[in-house]
């Protein structure tokens, strides 16, 4: 008797997933036939939301972050106890969040991605996950140049990448633009981070426009000839090097220096100490800077809490803490950055559409390959 | 005898048994045709490109790891399996499973704290520069190469082989050990004309599964910087948004692995190591005095600080540092998360392999074979890859039972595929081969001679199952839970990407911090999962003690 309850289960369970692979195989019937439902659910799905809204618990809203800090949890709760709204979450790799997004589509349940880059936000733009945001509040706490041309997305948090230099090694009069690192004196003294790195990419796309593909290819050049060695590690290595000797500068974003001036770690404070930092290209295009940032998906049905829950992070008591959790500059011009970053001075930053790191990503990447930046 | 013959006129394989495994290689091979399907039908417009910069350099790299990490792993899994098996000396019960702990840690922490230790900061250099200012050359202690990883997946993966191999001598090998030292044969010759001659079979059995995870190693070879198949194939899908040039290179990749699970087949050889008995007599070990001794011990102890203690403590004094920033009640929901979802892969893992391992044993048809082969295909493909064909055919299911969902109210559109479902399922097609190796090796042991003898005895074949040959296959069964139980609770590309909202594991959060490069504060999670592990690894040596006495 035992048996044959054993052997039912088997069954059952077994029957699920070949149902499951029958679904599969109509897979295109279906998802025809879906998009008529999918209106009409749209629709009725509009109406539940505005019930939802009018209960008490304010209704979800459902998040993909590429972001892993914990006081951004503290931020989310922050924002339920005002408004009533449960954020879910879903942490990832930024990138397979992008794509996940794009998978699931229209179902898609996600209402908002964010992801650090804005060549990814772009590239979430083209791919059509992402839709148009208009909000006063968000024009007046977003400059308008870390927000998306069409309002598809927008920036919360800026950071720059800039040189690291070792303080005894290097006269920083000798290093100020990223063109300096191809110099010859800098001759097996470079240490930078793989060109699989969304951030080396997304400096080549900046050069591609500001200088054009050529200038582009050839600062990619030199730095592979300039190399202390094959890139390996992040950040934080590269750094490190420096302090080891193995090489003299090192292109890193600013929040890594932030994280190792305070860390836990006294020998990462000691390497910290002994790099000045220097934003490169000040009299020139600017340094380059990027975003990370926020969008609201196209298949969100919590558009409004969606929007509420930007509005929220824009702000100037979000944006302190949001900035803070990992030593980046807020983007709203009215809230100061950290002692820290505030110590290290203004700077000019590149003047460029953050579009078009997306636009240039594949070239960038390409033009890294050909030139044997590992 | 009417009855009888109608039963033998039904083709042999109409009956329960080829129905099922029919079922699960359909639900293995649908994710994975999803993704050959695009490679026939898609016009890949970065491929050129690849081909002509990425590819050589690919090759290159993968065809090194492989090579040397499959001669390491053999030459320590083995050498460690014969001295353990064959000899006694100081501490010898403790390194039989000691051993066995490497597979605890998941080679990308190993790899982020090998790294911890060796580099500028680490606890090696800062101690030559504080106490004697010493500044040493970094070129020897840069780990961050392709000699590094070798060195990570060496250290790590070898439990394989020696696992493997020791169950075997300690079990197969006895009579023609002792008659080779009867015959006066040195321990050397011994070794080298029987033990490895006899124990080929399961030495390549277990270095073809180092080689898989090497192949399916994200984590050690994208911080190492080593571009490997699967750094490239991430690199074209996610930073090129080129899918088709990724399955291209998953197609290249699937390539190599048959090529291994070819070349293991034609190794292994056709002969069938089946024992007179089920339980057959044991290796005695002969006990070793003097320098002898110590020098066994020295080996083994050496090999475990490497594999085990050093990373461990060296973790530990990482989570002291950031003990109270980090901890908090929420690890209590994702220890719980961590064991639920291996605890119910792992059990759904051994069904499904022993039906399979089951079926094909009893017919050798082309279907009970290629089921048999399938198995292993999705331990080959990188999670990633395994994650976008699943999620493919899941959003499909879900779009098919939108109605159904509407008639029953419920508010999810992707009710499957943003559910646990996705990710079990997942964790069954990466890992099927883990249980199913180690069930097959059973079956292999106890060959069909007791089976066929309860069939001659008028049981039918599922009842035999239940019955006779169920028992006989206890210890490989839970060995089997126990290996895919560890493997799932390592995981990360597929748990990261299939998981539910507001869920998240042990993996998931070591990885939030590693990922920031923020080593230390991954250590607590990266404890918990190499202690939970290291249980489990105990537990499995017990099973296997148990199974030889």
């Amino acid at each position: 008797m035992r048996n044959k309850w054993f052997l039912m289960s088997f069954i059952l369970i077994l029957s699920m997933f070949v149902l499951a692979a029958c679904g599969g195989d109509d897979q295109e019937e279906a998802t025809e036939s879906n998009e008529e439902e999918t209106t009409q659910t749209e629709e009725s799905n509009e109406e539940t939301s505005e019930e939802n809204a009018s209960e008490e618990t304010g209704g979800e809203v459902n998040l993909y972050t590429g972001r892993h800090y914990d006081t951004d949890q503290e931020l989310y709760d922050k924002f339920e106890e005002e408004t009533g709204i449960k954020v879910n979450v879903i942490e990832g790799k930024d990138d397979e969040l992008i794509a996940r997004l794009d998978r699931e589509g229209e179902a898609s349940e996600a209402d908002l991605l964010i992801t650090a880059d804005a060549g990814r936000l772009h590239r979430a733009k083209s791919q059509e996950l992402l839709q148009p945001i208009e909000s006063d509040v968000l024009s007046e706490n977003i400059p308008e140049k870390f927000r998306d041309e069409d309002n598809n997305w927008f920036g919360l948090t800026k950071r720059a990448r800039v040189i690291a230099y070792h303080k005894e090694r290097v006269n920083e009069e000798d290093i100020q633009t990223y063109m300096d690192l191809t110099k010859d004196e800098f001759q097996d003294k470079v240490l930078i981070r793989s060109s699989s790195n969304i951030y080396n990419q997304s400096l080549v796309a900046s050069m591609i426009a500001t200088e054009g593909e050529e200038a582009a290819k050839e600062w990619a050049q030199g730095i592979v000839d300039n190399m202390a060695r094959e890139p390996q590690g992040g950040d934080r290595d590269q750094a490190k090097a420096v302090a080891a000797g193995e090489g003299d500068v090192a292109v890193m974003n600013t929040y890594y220096m932030g994280k190792m001036l305070n860390s836990e770690d006294e020998e990462e404070v000691k390497v910290a100490e002994q790099l000045g930092i220097m934003f490169p290209n000040q009299d020139t295009t600017g340094t380059h800077v990027n975003i990370s940032g926020v969008g609201v998906t196209a298949s969100s049905q919590n558009t409004e809490n969606a929007k509420k829950f930007i509005e929220f992070l824009s702000n100037e008591e979000a944006q302190k803490q949001f900035a803070e959790a990992n030593y980046e500059y807020p983007v709203n011009p009215n809230v100061e950055p950290s002692e820290l970053l505030q110590s290290w001075g203004e700077f000019k930053e590149q003047d460029i559409r953050l579009n078009e790191l997306g636009e240039n990503n594949d070239r960038a990447i390409q033009i890294m390959n050909e030139v044997g930046w590992k | 005898m009417s009855r009888l013959n109608l039963l033998r006129k039904l083709p042999g394989y109409m009956n329960i048994w080829s129905i099922l495994s029919l079922a699960i290689v359909i639900l293995i091979l649908i994710p994975n045709m999803t993704i050959l399907f695009n490679f026939f039908t898609q016009k890949a417009e970065n491929w050129n490109h690849i081909q002509e910069y990425i590819l050589p350099d690919l090759l290159k790299n993968t065809g090194l790891l492989i090579v040397f990490t499959g001669i390491l792993t053999i030459i320590i899994g083995t050498s460690l399996a014969w001295i353990v098996s064959a000899y006694e000396f100081p501490m010898k019960k403790f390194f039989k499973w000691g051993l066995i702990l490497p597979l605890a840690i998941p080679p990308y922490i190993a790899g982020y704290t090998y790294n911890g230790i060796l580099n500028y900061t680490g606890v090696i250099q800062t101690t030559l520069r504080n106490n004697w200012d010493i500044k040493v050359d970094q070129v020897y202690f840069n780990i961050l190469n392709l000699p590094g990883a070798v060195f990570i997946f060496t250290l790590f993966l070898f439990p394989y082989v020696y696992t493997i191999t020791r169950a075997f001598l300690a079990n197969q090998s006895a009579s023609l050990i002792e008659n080779a030292r009867l015959l006066g044969r040195s321990p050397v010759d011994i070794f080298f004309r029987v033990v490895l001659p006899i124990s080929r079979g399961a030495i390549v059995g277990g270095v073809s599964l180092v080689l898989l995870e090497v192949l399916n190693d994200y984590g050690v070879v994208q911080y190492f910087g080593v571009p490997t198949f699967s750094t490239a194939i991430f690199q074209t899908w996610f930073g090129m948004n080129d899918l088709n040039s990724a399955i291209k290179l998953s197609a290249t990749l699937m390539f190599i692995v048959f090529a291994i699970l070819t070349l293991e087949k034609v190794l292994r050889g056709r002969k069938k190591y089946a024992s007179t008995t089920a339980k057959a007599r044991p290796l005695h070990p002969t006990r070793l005095i003097g320098w002898k001794a110590w020098g066994a011990f020295g080996y083994c102890l050496f090999i475990f600080l490497l594999g085990f203690l050093i990373p461990f403590v060296q973790l530990i004094d990482w989570m002291l540092l950031t003990f109270e920033k980090i901890a908090s009640p929420e690890f209590t929901t994702l220890i719980w998360n961590s064991l639920l979802v291996s605890f119910v892969g792992a059990l759904l893992i051994v069904l499904f392999a022993v039906i399979i391992a089951n079926f094909s044993r009893m017919h050798q048809s082309a279907l009970s074979k290629s089921a048999a082969k399938v198995t292993i295909l999705g331990y080959s493909i990188p999670g990633a890859v395994i994650a976008v064909g699943i999620s493919t055919v899941f959003i499909g299911i879900d779009s098919g039972l939108s109605r159904f969902y509407e008639s029953t109210g419920l508010e999810s559109r992707l009710f499957l595929s943003t559910s646990l479902v996705i990710l079990i399922s997942a964790y069954i097609i990466r890992f099927l081969a883990i249980g199913y190796n180690s069930i097959e090796s059973g079956f292999d042991k106890i060959g069909n001679k007791y089976t066929e003898a309860s069939r001659m005895l008028g049981m039918n074949m599922t009842r035999t199952f239940f019955k006779v040959d169920l028992k006989m296959i206890k210890a490989p069964l839970i060995s089997g839970f126990l290996l895919a139980f560890i493997e799932i609770i390592k995981e990360l590309p597929l748990t990261l990407i299939l998981r539910p909202f507001n869920f998240g594991t042990l993996s998931t959060n070591a990885f939030k911090y590693a990922s920031d490069e923020q080593i230390h504060e991954a250590a607590l999670a990266s404890i918990i999962i190499v202690v939970i592990s290291a249980i489990a690894v105990f537990v499995f040596h017990q099973v296997l003690e148990k199974e030889s006495n």
